[in-house]
């Protein structure tokens, strides 16, 4: 799954989650990211943040795996600019 | 003049934009209020990205109700910046998973003594650290937020006892901070979907019956009625109420039987 969104969010997840750089693949799902409920509700306003869309809450609870996030963000059209 | 102009207001308990301490303080804001928040733990974090989205970003404070020294940090902090506190809101309350959820029968005490410690206890504990702050400004107001402790509800469990516990703090705080001035009041809310509402396993359970009983019918997603009748309190509108539990719930509160 290579795309600039994914890239985007992995790079979230290390930076401000501490998540090893190894752990995260499109397949993970938040539980083996160690990602508890709270660190989503952050999650998804750092993506907000930084993509320009919000994940809404209904919308997180249907989230199985890391994938799944960027293929919902990059739905709702998340994009990123280049700096 | 806007109803909250030159107060200022000590808010807790925001931790995403759909807390209920969220919608006070943006309405406390639109009221003329001057705030500040504070934050919790790991939740401190999320609480200043949320308050930078308020119209004017506040400063957050930590405070973690289980530390009395957090509760004198915060205290001297309000001093140094005001010298005087117009009001304080209260909106916070956690228990263990074991106490909730169908764990009634089964919690140990020390998750009890938990939730007890941070949804009961610590309202007595602010209000009693911030009252020399509060006399300064004349007295102020204390709000807190309840759920309806009179009834035993689905999945409540020991946060319903803690509630209970609460009211009970709301009027025992009322009469002794009733000679400086100080009013302390509750708001029972009706169910809203909160980060503290996804704890409660049973939520739909309140929110059908909330649809089923409530009179002026009630949405779940939007806590500005809560929040209006939050800072109704706060303001000098309602001088003489005290030890009071102000029922925003569309009414259920009143109803004995499903209208619907």
């Amino acid at each position: 799954m290579a795309s600039a969104v994914y890239d985007r969010v992995a790079a979230l997840l290390v930076d401000r989650f501490g998540v090893p750089v190894d752990d995260i693949n499109p397949e993970a799902s938040f539980e083996d990211l160690d990602l508890d409920s709270l660190d989503l509700v952050e999650f998804s306003l750092a993506c907000e943040e930084e993509l320009g869309v919000r994940i809404e809450d209904e919308e997180a609870e249907n989230l199985a795996t890391l994938g799944d996030a960027v293929t919902l963000l990059e739905s709702k059209g998340a994009t990123v600019q280049n700096s | 003049m806007p109803l909250l102009d030159g107060k200022r207001l000590l808010v807790t308990g925001v931790l995403t934009d759909a807390s209920i301490a969220y919608a006070v303080a943006r309405v406390a804001q639109a009221e003329g209020a001057e705030i500040v928040l504070t934050g919790f733990g790991r939740g401190m974090s999320i609480t200043k990205r949320i308050a930078a989205r308020l119209p004017s970003a506040p400063d957050v404070l930590e405070l973690d109700v289980q530390q009395p020294d957090h509760l004198d940090a915060v205290a001297a902090d309000l001093r140094e910046r005001w010298g005087g506190v117009d009001g304080v809101v209260h909106a916070i309350g956690f228990a263990p998973a074991t106490a909730l959820g169908g764990g009634f029968l089964t919690a140990p005490w020390e998750d009890v003594a938990t939730a007890l410690h941070i949804s009961t206890y610590s309202f007595a504990a602010l209000g009693r650290t911030l009252a020399p702050l509060l006399a300064s400004a004349g007295g102020g107001s204390i709000v807190g937020l309840d759920f309806d402790a009179t009834v035993a509800w689905p999945s409540y469990d020991w946060m319903g006892v803690a509630k209970a516990g609460l009211e009970s703090c709301c009027r025992y705080l009322a009469r002794d901070l009733g000679d400086q001035g100080t009013r302390v009041n509750l708001v029972a809310a009706g169910p809203l979907r909160t980060m503290a509402a996804k704890s409660i396993a049973g939520f739909s359970e309140f929110d059908a019956a909330w649809k089923r009983r409530a009179p002026l019918g009630w949405d779940i997603t939007d806590p500005e009625p809560v929040a209006r009748v939050v800072c109704a309190l706060l303001s000098d509108w309602m001088p003489s109420v005290t030890g009071e539990i102000v029922h925003a719930d569309g009414g259920v509160h009143a109803i004995g039987a499903d209208l619907r």
